[in-house]
């Protein structure tokens, strides 16, 4: 089944996406490319001033970013399979 | 190629009119996807969302500072169609809004708006004109998808970087934001169409009735 096959995907990409997330974008000093662009054009990003979530940038507190990293992909990956059941069972009752 | 708009980019007319915009394009798209509602439908999407959600951790870091990663809107119009792909995208992007905190919070009608909306239907569209012109086969499928991939995230770059244009904290104007933005996504998009095409290239090999836009939804 695909579904299966396509979670274990998932799954494998959450344990590897800190290589990419977290430590190669630390080697070369990584910056997003919307805020390179609004550095050069003179805008200011307000994130830190206004933030709600204890997981800004995908980070957990208290763990070293690569875990965290992981640790945010798990909860993303969670909140929006729950979403989807909840859709679902709204789905099945209409 | 992430597309993200902060807080504080925006102007208060162009945050009032994105959300305006991302809230009708939504509404529109849960009233029909809603009148022929399926489970397993709706768990594609659920694993469609999840798999952009995951794949944009992806950071493919540029020495020099910058990186890009699959932005997956194009993905999400050709398996689930445009309304099942507008609500798997904003599915996304409101949890890494509100969870993460990737794009703020005045700026997710504009994000939904670009990535979303924009990125999904120019995609739909794009794909659906190839297998009309083309013919189901594997080698439409590449093409349809390497278009409708670089296409998708071009013009959602360009209508970011109007947004960006709009705001009186851009000195420039959009004469210079929306080339900066068109450019730079017209580049990076032939990766996202690449990769795009290497995911439905194989879904169409393996499970082509996954492929919903081939089927007209």
């Amino acid at each position: 089944m695909i579904s299966k096959k396509a979670t274990l995907i998932i799954a494998a990409l959450i344990v590897i996406s800190p290589i990419f997330g977290v430590i190669l974008a630390d080697l070369v000093g990584y910056h997003e490319p919307l805020d390179v662009a609004a550095e050069m054009l003179g805008l200011t990003d307000i994130t830190e001033q206004m933030n709600w979530t204890p997981f800004l940038d995908y980070t957990v507190p208290g763990l070293p970013a690569t875990i965290g990293y992981i640790v945010s992909g798990i909860i993303g990956v969670s909140i929006i399979f729950l979403i989807g059941l909840l859709l679902s069972k709204f789905a099945r009752g209409s | 190629m992430t597309m993200h708009i902060p807080d504080g980019f925006l102007d208060p007319i162009t945050v009032t009119f994105t959300y305006g915009l991302f809230l009708i394009v939504v509404a529109i798209a849960l009233r029909r996807v809603s009148e022929k509602i399926d489970p397993n439908i709706i768990s594609t999407m659920t694993v469609t969302s999840a798999g952009i959600f995951v794949a944009q951790m992806l950071n493919w870091t540029i020495p020099g500072g910058t990186s890009l990663h699959f932005a997956g809107g194009a993905l999400a119009a050709i398996l689930l169609g445009p309304w099942l792909g507008v609500l798997s995208m904003t599915i996304v992007l409101l949890v890494q809004c509100l969870v993460f905190h990737d794009g703020g919070i005045t700026a997710l009608g504009a994000n939904v708006l670009n990535m979303g909306i924009i990125n999904v239907f120019v995609g739909y569209i794009i794909y659906r004109t190839v297998i009309k012109l083309l013919g189901v086969k594997s080698s439409s499928r590449t093409i349809g998808a390497i278009l409708s991939g670089w296409a998708g995230i071009t013009l959602a770059g360009i209508a970011c970087g109007f947004e960006i244009g709009f705001s009186p904290q851009f000195p420039y104007g959009w004469q210079i934001s929306v080339p900066v933005m068109g450019i730079w996504h017209a580049i990076l998009g032939i990766i996202e169409g690449i990769i795009t095409a290497i995911i439905i290239t194989y879904i169409g090999k393996k499970n082509s009735e996954l492929i919903l836009a081939e089927r007209g939804v």
